[in-house]
């Protein structure tokens, strides 16, 4: 039996009914977040730690597989873990099936499957709805098959296509993409589609795309910030392994700093190196990792992907964002793509905001599951509070420098 | 007692890094143990200090939480809420003493003291939309340099994982919790 210093971390530990119940009435967020949140704590204290042995997952894919796709005489094959990444768990494998057309086809795919709990805890149903709704108008992989309930696998997961291309260039490899180095050729090859994209993602009308399981909130209204600092907001009330003036102070300054947004956008939540992939020719081929995706203000995907502390630090003490670019280059070219005016105001709010998510991410839930030894990453969860407690003094400093 | 805790960590650092790791193939099990010599490296640099960090982050919670009950006992226009959890602050002194000699006392003892201070300290930032401008203006101001003090030192303690772009700029941990020999549990 672990130790509890208070009786908030024995609720966080072990949550009954009421508690879970109380936090939910707390911290209001979408419909569907608040069902895998939901699902998360009435899971905690049922499951054991982790399964990290994967000598039945062939078996019951292959099974899944023959169901979901209604034929006997598919060939599976070459399944492997894949390494990189700190959130899901990932495999690739061939699959051989008949297309409607009944002709035979084969296709390298990839299953992204939930650990018991995850870095960030986002509901498969949402991420396959964002990527299907992306399908033709941004670079992205072709979903299959969703289980969002976890039934045949043990683990929520999605089947997409698997495509080919480079996520950390060579000698670039950082943990999860965060600080990522390009070539200076590169950089000058990827920058401009980076933004592209990005401005793309912002300006499609996203009440047309089937997203049934997103909560659309209303223009010109506060609704989208409060989803998006309640849903951190409860993240951190549910998983922290010690309270934080700093984040705590944050928070407050959060509620009462709020603005309306005015025209809500599809928000992609972790825009950055690691989260794109390209070609040989240097074409963006895939932006990846939907899984924080949301309707919300677009400047919270600038702040996000501007953030100093997920950029890379040059010689010359300067920081490019992603890797790519200048911040003022990326807010400039974004701009003239997006044909949105940038807020300066509405920026500095979500710098602030970005950092708080940051420490929510990266202190309070990689160490929960890394004490609830609950994922297949457990070693790295505990790395990763070296990245949210820089995010927390960033995150003072900034707050400092507003006055 | 020997061997000391740094010898056995640096030891399985080596052994990770070039017995194991060389003859692993699976790239996520590389990746992993990769991972593992990372935090032991870590946990070699900072083993001798957690003991003392703690310590100083009890004495700093205790100065911290008995400024803000002073400060709110003398003051007429403390919301009911805040009066509540200055009662709470005064019933876990009780139990840890600002006076006591808590350098005595297990790791276990001053962490689950800190863990409970952290909590009422937060506490009282919640309830700061209660306050009137004048008490949140001499809350606010006591908060400012405690802030400061933290986010220095948490910098500090995880600037070796390699995460932070200015990591150079930052002080070494051992530069902070000692001043002249000892645990600098004097700052103002």
């Amino acid at each position: 039996m672990r130790e509890y210093y208070t009786p908030t971390l024995k609720n966080r530990a072990q949550p009954n009914a009421a508690w879970i119940e109380s936090i939910r009435q707390q911290f209001p967020t979408e419909t569907t977040l608040d069902e895998v949140l939901t699902k998360k704590l009435r899971n905690r204290s049922k499951t054991a730690e982790h399964k990290t042995d994967f000598s039945d997952l062939e078996a019951r894919l292959f099974a899944y597989l023959k169901k979901a796709t209604g034929q006997d005489d598919i060939v599976m094959a070459n399944l492997h873990r894949l390494s990189g990444g700190a959130s899901k768990e990932q495999f690739t494998f061939d699959l051989t099936w008949n297309l409607e057309s009944g002709a035979r086809s084969s296709e390298k795919l990839i299953l992204r499957m939930d650990p018991s709990e995850s870095i960030v805890e986002t509901h498969r149903l949402r991420e396959s709805q964002m990527l299907d709704a992306m399908w033709g108008e941004v670079p992205v992989p072709r979903v299959h098959w969703t289980d969002p309930v976890g039934e045949d696998l043990g683990h929520p997961f999605l089947i997409a296509g698997f495509l080919e291309g480079t996520v950390q260039p060579e000698g670039g490899d950082k943990a999860s993409g965060l600080g990522m180095f390009f070539e200076p050729s590169l950089r000058a090859d990827l920058k401009e589609q980076f933004v592209q994209h990005l401005a793309k993602i912002h300006t499609i009308d996203w009440r047309n795309k089937g997203l049934t399981s997103y909560d659309s909130p209303r223009e010109n209204h506060l609704e989208a910030n409060e989803w998006s600092l309640g849903w951190w907001e409860r993240v951190w009330h549910e998983d922290a392994v010690e309270a934080h003036p700093i984040v705590e102070n944050a928070a407050a300054w959060l509620r009462e700093n709020m603005q309306t947004v005015e025209k809500p956008v599809i928000v992609h939540g972790d825009y950055r190196s690691g989260n794109f992939m390209y070609s040989d020719d240097h074409q963006i081929n895939a932006v990846l990792d939907w899984e924080l995706s949301h309707i919300g203000d677009f400047h919270e995907d600038l702040s996000y992907t501007t953030c100093q502390i997920l950029g890379t630090p040059m010689d010359d003490g300067s920081v490019l964002t992603s890797g790519l670019l200048s911040k003022e280059e990326f807010l400039d070219k974004y701009q003239q793509y997006s044909g949105n005016t940038v807020d300066p105001k509405r920026l500095f709010y979500f710098d602030v905001f970005s950092y708080y998510k940051v420490a929510v991410i990266s202190v309070a839930t990689s160490s929960r599951a890394a004490y609830g030894r609950k994922t297949h990453l457990d070693a790295m969860m505990n790395l990763l509070s070296g990245f949210g407690y820089t995010g927390i003094s960033a995150l003072q400093r900034l707050l400092d420098q507003h006055g | 007692m020997s061997p000391e805790i740094e010898q056995f960590l640096s030891g399985m650092k080596k052994t990770i890094e070039e017995v194991v790791m060389p003859n692993l193939t699976d790239r996520f099990a590389q990746e992993q143990a990769g991972i593992v010599a990372a935090s032991l490296g870590f946990l070699g640099l900072i083993q001798d200090k957690a003991f003392h960090y703690e310590l100083l982050e009890n004495q700093e919670y205790k100065r911290v939480l008995s400024a803000v009950v002073e400060l709110l006992n003398n003051t007429f226009s403390a919301p009911e809420s805040v009066i509540e959890t200055t009662a709470k602050v005064t019933e876990h002194f009780v139990g840890d003493k600002v006076d006591d000699p808590t350098h005595l006392r297990p790791y276990k003892f001053i962490r689950g003291s800190n863990e409970v201070m952290k909590e009422l300290l937060c506490e009282f930032i919640q309830q700061q939309p209660e306050m009137s401008t004048e008490l949140r203006g001499a809350f606010e101001a006591l908060m400012k340099p405690f802030f400061k003090s933290i986010e220095l030192r948490e910098r500090s303690w995880v600037k070796a994982l390699g995460f932070d772009p200015e990591a150079e700029q930052q002080a070494d941990i051992a530069d902070l919790l000692y001043k002249d020999g000892f645990l600098n549990i004097d700052k103002p």
